[in-house]
This record gives C-alpha cells, structure tokens and sequence, in this order.
C-alpha cells in the first residue's frame, strides 16, 4: 500500500540516500528511494526536487552538472560535510523517536 | 539562525536571477523524464505507454516549475513588486496628483536636508581631533569690564597651566577673530609678489594638546614656545600644495616671511584645521618667558586646554573658579572680578551660529510638516475618489491589511521620488547657502553632502510616508462595502482635512511671524546711520614687516609717506588711516583716568585708537565740536586727543569735555596727562546692532600702531583707487602689499549679512509655507465644492442669490484658517522669546508683526478661497441635478 510521507523525513532519506550512494541525479536518488522502500513509498516524484532546493539552500548538498554513464548531462548532488552532521544528528533522533513510538504502540490497552 | 540566513540569502539570489534558474531547473527536469523513459522503454512498454507514466509519476512540468519558484525564491518580494508596479500605474494614471505630490516632497525634503547640511557641519560633525569632547575653550569674564566671553592675558594663562588640577595640558592662541578667522598676517616674499598668508600664533603645546599629528614631519616643542626658538613654522595640508606642489621633501626648507626666514618643520593633514580653515600656517608666538610671567594688563591670548581622564566639565569649571580667585587675591591690581568661562571647545567654534541655525532648523521642519500634512491633504482628497475602486478591490477579496500596504507603497514611492530629487536640490542649495552665508556661518564649517546629510535625506523620505500616508490609508481601507455610495465617507473625512489645514495655517503663521520680526529687525538695521559716509570710499591695511622697521620713528614715516602719497593723488579727495577699521570687531582697550577724579573713579577698558589727521575727513566723519587733529600735534607738542560723543556725554557728567585732561591708566599710576581737543560724532565700532561705545582717537605720531587701516575717499571707480594705492605702497616698499581691500559700503553690508542671511533664508521658508497652505485651503475648499455641486445647484434653483452661495462657500473655507491662524499666534507668541537674540529694534511681541501676518494669512485663505467659491456660484442647477 502506497504511503504518503512527511516532508522532513524526505529531507532525512534524500541526505541519507546521497549518503550511502555518493553524487547522483534527482532521478536516480527518486528511483534509489522508492526501491529501497520496496516500492511501499510511492513517491510523487516531484516533490524530491523540493526537497533539494531546501537542501542546497541549508548547504547540506551540493549540486553540479556532470556527465553520467550513458555520456549523458545530468545535475549531481552531493552530501556536503555539514549534511553529514545534519544527517548523523537526525538519524539519531529519528531512530530515539522511532523507538519511543514503537514502544508507545506495543502497549497493550488496560483492560 | 545560520542556517536561516543561508537560505534567505540563496533566496535573495534566486530573486535577481529568475531566468536562469528556470532554465536550469528545466533541463534538469527533461533529465529526469528521459532516464524514466529509458527506464520504461527497458521494462518493455511501449514507447507511448513509457512517456505518460514518467510524466504522470513525475507531476506537472509548470506546477514544479512553480512551487519551484516559491522555494527558491521570495514570494513576498513578488508581491512587493506587485504593489510597486501597481502604484506606478496608479501614480501614472493621476499625474497632476503625482507632480505636485512629489515636488512638495522634494521641496520639503531638500530644504530641510540643505539646512541640515549647515547644522550638521557647524554643530554636529565632530571636529578632527583626539577625543574632541575632552576639548574646552576657557574665557575671561570680568564684570567690571563688561566681558562675558574674553581673549586672556599672557601671564593669567600661564597662572591657569600652572595652578589647575584637571586639564592634561593648556595651550594658547594668538591671531584669530570671533569667526575664526586668521587676523595676523605674515608676508611670504622671495618670489615675485609678496603673497599675504593667514598665520596663527601658538604656544609649542597646542599640537598635543588638540592631539593631531602632522602628515609630514613634526610639530612644535614646548621649548618653541619661547624666544630664540620661534623660527619654525607647520604648514596647513592646502598651504603646502599650493606653495610646494605637495612636495614632500619639504620638511627641513626654509621660507621668508614678513623679512624672517623660518624652517619648515611639519605638515598638517589636509582635514586638519585650528581654528578654522582660513588658517593656513602655524607658528609659535616666540615670547620671552618674561611675557608669560608679567603680561597681566593686555588680553589676546585665545585659551584651549584638554581635560583629564575622568574630570568632569563641571569640575574643571569648579577647579578654575578657585585658580581665579586665588589670582584675584594674588593680582587685585589686574585681576579684581576676573573670572573664568569654560565652553566645550565645539560649543565655544559655534557660538554665535548655534541660535540662528537652530531657530533656522525648527523653520524648516516645520515647512517638512507643512507638507506632509499637504500631501496628506491630496491624499484624502484622492481616497474620496478612490472609495469605489478600494470597496471592489476588497469585494474581490483583498484583505484590509493588503489595501493599507498598498497605499502606503504609493506614499513610499511618492516620497522615494520627493527624496531623490530633494536630495538633488539640497546638493544645488549647498553652494547657495554657502555663498550667502559666507560672512554668517563660523569659517571652520564646510557643509558638504556627505554620508550624514543622504542618510538624513533618506530618513525624512521614510518618515514623510508614515506622516502623510498613515491616516489616509487608515481611512481609505475602512472604506466600506460596495454598496457605499463615495459621499457616504464624506463628514468624516471632511473634518480630518479641515483639521489637517487647520495645522498647516498654524504652522505657516508661525514661520511668517517670525520671518516678520526678521524682516523688520533687517530694516531697521539698514537704517541704521553708521556715522560715517559709507559711499565712494576704499579700505585696506598695510603691515609693516618689524624685521626692516626695527624703530617706531621709521615706521611712522613710512606710515606718513603713504598717507601723503595718497592724499596727492588726482581724484582723491582725502585719505588717512587708522589702527582699526570700524565694523571690524577688534579694538585695543585699556583703563583711563579722568583729571581730578578719587583714586577707585577711574575708566575700565576705554577704546584706543591712532589715527593720522586726516582720518576723519576720509570717513566723512562730523566734527561736533573743538577741532580736528593737524600735522603739528606730534611730540614735543603737548599730547592731544579727539573723543567721541558716547565719551564726552558718559565721563564728562554733563561738563564740557573741551579742554579736560585724561590719562591713559588708573589714578594710582604716574599721570601722561593728553588733553581733548575736540569730539567726534559717534560711528558704528562692532556691529551696527551694537550700541556704540566711549572711545578716543589719538595722532599716530603720539602713539605709534602698526598695521594700519587707510581710507581713501574718491569719486573714481572702486578699482581705480585700488590700483592707485596699490602704487603708492608699492612706491614706498616694494615688498608692501595691501591686503584686506575693501569698500565702506561692503564693509557696512558685510556687517548685517548675518541678519540679511537668516531673514532671507527664514522668509522664503514663510513663503513656501504660505504657498502651500493656500494649496491646502483650496484643495480642500474645491473638493467641498465639487461634492456638493448637487446641493448648491439646489440653492441655487430654489432661489439663493449667488452672494449667499458665496459667502456659504468662503464661510466653509475660512473657517479652519481662522482657527489655524488663532493657534498659530497663540504658539508663536509663547515661543517668542527665542528669537530674541536673533532680533533688533523689534520687541519678539511687536503687535505690528503679528497684525499683518494675520491679515496675511486673511488675504491668502481668501485667495484660495475665491476661485472654489466662484466656480460654486457659476453652478448650472439643471447640470447639478443631472449628475449621477
């Protein structure tokens, strides 16, 4: 079942994917994204631009025009050194809240 | 916080280049489609199936582009510029509104920024040296003598350094005037045409004492200070350009001044100037220790000192007061009453200008308020116009904080217009106001548009906005539904404007009121008879250089042969000269005793001056009783003195003073007994608002001066004489230059340019005031008129005869001007009091004044007044009713 996501957890896995693929295009890191989530996130794909914009704008990527594999021009975004802090403090974060509500929804009710 | 202003600022950049971005962004988003169709095409759709999906899991091309836009941009900048663009067209489509909005503005705007150019160089603009404010001027005051502000003697200004606790150090002065003006002249010879340069005299601490350093080599050591030491001089930066080409080299060169050769040993920097900027070299004033120790009874030293650390100005005033009392205890001889004035050094360079220019400042803010409030006026009257327009605008859904801002965007537009070109017209004003404050202003203010005076300008363009903009636009937006019909708004709005003009006539009776007193103390002052015959006559003074006139017996004979050379010429019908010029405020005074008098009954402070006999004949001077003085009255001849009529009438107590004996000193010293010979009618010695005061005149070859001032009277051409004396000089000494060339008439105009200054510049604020006003009362009064064309039309049908329309309409007008007018004089008579100082001959509460700016500001409501009444009576009633 498709899921809608919240914008600044698309900001986390946009730094993330960068991350643990390196410099790739907004369509390789959409694809990248919606494999991994095993296609349970089914992106509106323009909306990974968004993000990239409020990205830049923070310097946590960087972007670049280049040429990918089949010699072909494309935008690269990078993982700038203040993204990895972003990403390092966030994921901590995200994983100490994950596993409060992970914990609050394995209450069982009082009866 | 950081990360905020990262974005804030890509978002900036974003807004400048708008294109560019698109087509990055656009090109990228082509990327994307291509790889998902190849990715597609891979999966085995078909071509046609694999394009629909990528764009369909991409989203919509221009949505993206748009959202893009937001993200990277600044959405309220856009609107920004929409309202910008949206009150140009408004403006645009109404540009008699928009002229005479934004030419009031400029004049408002530029004749406040010009006067605060001047206020902002004389009182504001911090003078250049360490810590200014640490700086203080210190004055004899001696009620006996009738001093408030004077020069010091030698000996009690060395008393004041040594005794006092709180000043770092205390330098002296010698050769500069009221104004700052350089009033001893040195001579540079060696080239050509001896050159007259404006030096100052100075104790060899000043430099330190002002803390400022020389550009070029150094300046003066308190050994300088003294005699044998004094061959050195520091030039001004423009001196040395002007001399040296801006050579740096310069330092260790010598120059020949008035026959002395000196070292050059520093050079100023070109911001540098003590005590004003006719300065152009310093020397030391090269005394001999005696001076400082003895010379008690003279006062000419100009006194600067710089506070301690930490001391207080009250307590350097409470700290001198005791070394003035002790030195009066000391010193009773010279020092009885003698006391001291202490002023903030910046306080002390501005003193004479500090009232005019503030009551000139609060004139012109008031001509700044004038029109706002007149731009508010045309605002109001538009707004009316506009009710319909705003209530569609706010039908279609634009809130009432949208409509407030943007009125007030086309205020603020209006007023960026009114500011620029004010700014224009301020920097076109400078050299005007310069030109005719020339004699008015002190001579160390240069007011220039600098950095100060645009951030002063663009202050007032934001302030006038918020002025004039805020209660039309509060108005407006309040403006109602669509269903309101425009006149609906009208009562309301009716009694802010006649409230509005009501201030404007206020405002403008105050400025005529007080530009009346001017005008009247500027009339009165030009009638004033000098007491001499100011036509036809040519000033100037010859210096006679002591390094080639070592003895008094030489220089009075070069004084007497140019006295007779000039005499002897064709044309000329007298000549003679005089140790001061009259209206030159400089005198040397000194006590007098009156022949029989008790030892305490004595003159404090007499004028003295020297004169050849022919002086009086040159001025045109009456002789109103005795005789005047010859060729003959000269040693060993019995000492001889003609005195003025102040003199006569106040020492002589109603005897004849022909035939007393006077001795210049007090009763306790050994008698030189001069006896008058004859009296003078009174002429004008300060100012020509300045009573005159006792003064005698002694024969030059009794009491030798030197310079001397000569008169020539002549009906040849002003020029004329000049070069003819020019000659003669030049025949006696070729290295003799006459300098400070003047006319009597100049001299007599030049003493009332301050007053003809601050009148002019004060009556034509009156003037633009009055101009606007009636702009007011007529807007208002024409846009009465044209709401209620309806019901005078009415009137006038149901049988109203056009007089009463008239006097209807007129009535309406008149009403906030007469109450505008009342609180006017009511303001300007409690404040009068403050022009005092600035007035001659005219009380501040002169019921003429105040009567005729009442029938003034009368005349020009009626003015305004009559063409919206006229228009009213010409109402067709057919016409009237038909509209709408």
């Amino acid at each position: 079942m498709p899921q809608d996501i919240l914008q600044g957890t698309l900001d986390l896995m946009v730094l993330q994917t960068l991350e643990a693929m390196g410099p790739l295009h907004g369509y390789g890191i959409a694809r990248r994204i919606e494999q991994v989530s095993e296609d349970v996130l089914q992106l509106n794909q323009g909306t990974i631009y968004a993000s990239l914009v409020r990205l830049q704008q923070r310097r946590w990527i960087s972007a670049n025009w280049g040429v990918s594999d089949n010699n072909r021009r494309a935008k690269f975004y990078t993982i700038t050194k203040a993204g990895r802090k972003q990403l390092a403090a966030q994921t901590d974060s995200w994983e100490r809240l994950a596993g409060v509500i992970g914990r609050l929804l394995k209450l069982s009710p009082e009866r | 916080m950081w990360n905020g202003l990262l974005a804030l600022a890509s978002r900036m950049r974003a807004v400048f280049t708008p294109r560019a971005l698109d087509a990055d962004f656009e090109r990228e988003l082509r990327d994307h489609l291509e790889r998902a169709i190849d990715d597609n095409l891979r999966r085995g759709m078909t071509l046609e199936t694999a394009a629909r999906e990528a764009r369909l899991r991409l989203g919509g091309i221009a949505q993206l582009q748009e959202a893009n836009r937001d993200q990277r941009g600044l959405p309220q900048v856009d609107t920004i510029m929409q309202d910008l663009r949206y009150a140009f067209r408004n403006l645009r489509k109404n540009p008699a509104f928009s002229i005479v909005a934004v030419l009031t503005l400029a004049i408002g705007i530029g004749a406040t920024t010009s006067m605060f150019s001047v206020l902002h160089a004389v009182l504001l603009r911090p003078l250049p040296y360490a810590q200014p404010d640490r700086l203080v001027e210190i004055f004899e005051v001696n009620p006996l003598k009738r001093w408030t502000r004077n020069v010091a003697s030698a000996a009690n200004y060395a008393d004041w350094r040594r005794m006092n606790t709180v000043f770092t150090d205390v330098a002296a002065t010698n050769g500069s005037g009221d104004k700052g003006e350089g009033t001893f002249d040195v001579f540079l010879t060696g080239n050509g045409e001896p050159q007259r340069l404006k030096a100052l005299q100075t104790t060899g601490n000043l430099f330190q004492v002002l803390g400022a350093g020389p550009m070029l080599g150094r300046t003066f050591t308190d050994e300088e200070t003294y005699d044998g030491h004094q061959r050195v001089v520091i030039l001004s930066y423009q001196l040395w350009r002007a001399l040296f080409a801006g050579d740096p080299a310069v330092v260790g060169r010598s120059v020949t001044l008035s026959g002395r050769t000196f070292n050059v040993v520093g050079v100023m920097p070109p911001s540098f100037f003590y005590p004003s900027r006719d300065i152009q070299l310093w020397m030391p004033v090269g005394y001999k220790p005696d001076v400082f120790a003895k010379a008690r009874r003279a006062h000419w030293l100009r006194v600067v000192a710089r506070l301690k650390p930490g001391v207080s100005l009250d307590r350097a005033k409470a700290d001198m007061t005791a070394v003035a009392a002790q030195l009066e205890k000391t010193y009773p001889d010279t020092n009885t009453q003698m006391g001291v004035r202490l002023e903030g050094l910046h306080d002390a360079f501005a003193f004479d200008a500090r009232p005019a220019l503030l009551v000139l400042f609060a004139a012109v803010g008031s001509v700044f308020l004038i029109v706002c409030v007149n731009v508010a006026n045309l605002q109001l009257g538009r707004a009316a116009g506009r009710t319909r327009e705003m209530a569609i605008r706010r039908a279609l859904g634009a809130g009432r904080g949208r409509l407030i801002r943007q009125l007030v965007t086309e205020g603020v537009v209006l007023s960026a217009f009114g500011g620029a070109i004010g700014l224009l017209l301020a920097a076109i004003a400078k050299r005007i106001l310069v030109a005719l404050a020339a004699t008015s202003l002190p001579l160390f203010a240069d007011p220039t548009v600098d950095r100060a005076v645009v951030l002063f300008a663009v202050g007032l363009s934001l302030l006038a906005p918020i002025l004039f903009g805020l209660a039309p636009a509060l108005m407006s937006a309040r403006a109602g539904t669509l269903g309101e019909r425009s006149e609906s708004t009208g009562a309301g709005q009716a009694a802010i404007r006649n409230a509005l003009v009501m201030c404007e006539v206020a405002l403008a009776v105050i400025l005529v009121v007080a530009a009346g007193l001017l005008v009247r103390s500027l009339v009165l002052l030009q009638r004033v008879d000098p007491g001499f015959d100011a036509a036809h006559a040519v000033a100037f003074q010859v210096q006679l250089p002591p390094a080639r006139y070592p003895d008094d017996a030489k220089m009075l004979a070069a004084f007497e042969t140019i006295d007779r050379r000039l005499r002897e010429q064709t044309g000329v019908d007298a000549a003679g000269g005089a140790s001061t010029l009259a209206l030159n405020g400089f005198t040397w005074t000194g006590d007098a005793t009156v022949e029989g008098r008790g030892p305490t009954d004595y003159e404090r402070e007499l004028r003295h001056q020297s004169t050849t006999p022919n002086y009086f004949r040159a001025l045109d001077a009456r002789l109103v009783r005795g005789r005047w003085l010859t060729e003959a009255d000269r040693p060993p001849r019995p000492a001889v003195t003609l005195v003025n009529e102040t003199l006569a009438k106040r020492y002589f107590r109603g005897e004849d003073a022909i035939g007393k004996r006077i001795s210049f000193g007090r009763p306790t010293d050994k008698p030189a007994w001069v006896t008058i010979v004859g009296i003078v009618q009174d002429f004008k010695q300060d100012g020509m608002d300045d009573p005159v005061q006792p003064e005698v005149y002694v024969p030059l070859a009794q009491e030798l001066q030197n310079p001397l001032t000569f008169v020539v009277r002549s009906r040849l051409q002003a020029d004329a004489v000049v070069s003819l004396a020019r000659a003669q000089v030049r025949a006696v000494d070729k290295d003799l230059v006459p300098t400070d060339v003047t006319t009597l008439d100049a001299v007599v105009r030049k003493a009332v340019d301050g007053q003809r200054f601050r009148t002019w510049l004060l009556g034509s604020f009156a003037g633009i005031a009055l101009l606007l006003a009636a702009l007011g009362i007529y807007g208002v009064l024409a846009y009465f008129v044209a709401q209620r064309v309806r019901e005078l039309g009415i009137r006038l049908a149901l049988g109203a005869s056009p007089a009463r329309v008239w006097r209807m309409v007129v009535g309406q007008g008149m009403r906030p001007v007469l109450w505008g007018s009342l609180a006017g004089l009511a303001v300007a008579y409690a404040a009068a009091d403050l022009m005092k100082s600035l007035l001659f001959g005219v009380a501040p509460l002169d019921p003429a004044t105040y009567a005729m700016t009442a029938g003034a500001l009368a005349l020009v409501g009626a003015i305004a007044c009559a063409v919206p009444a006229s228009r009213a009576v010409r109402v067709d009633p057919l016409v009237a009713l038909r509209q709408d």
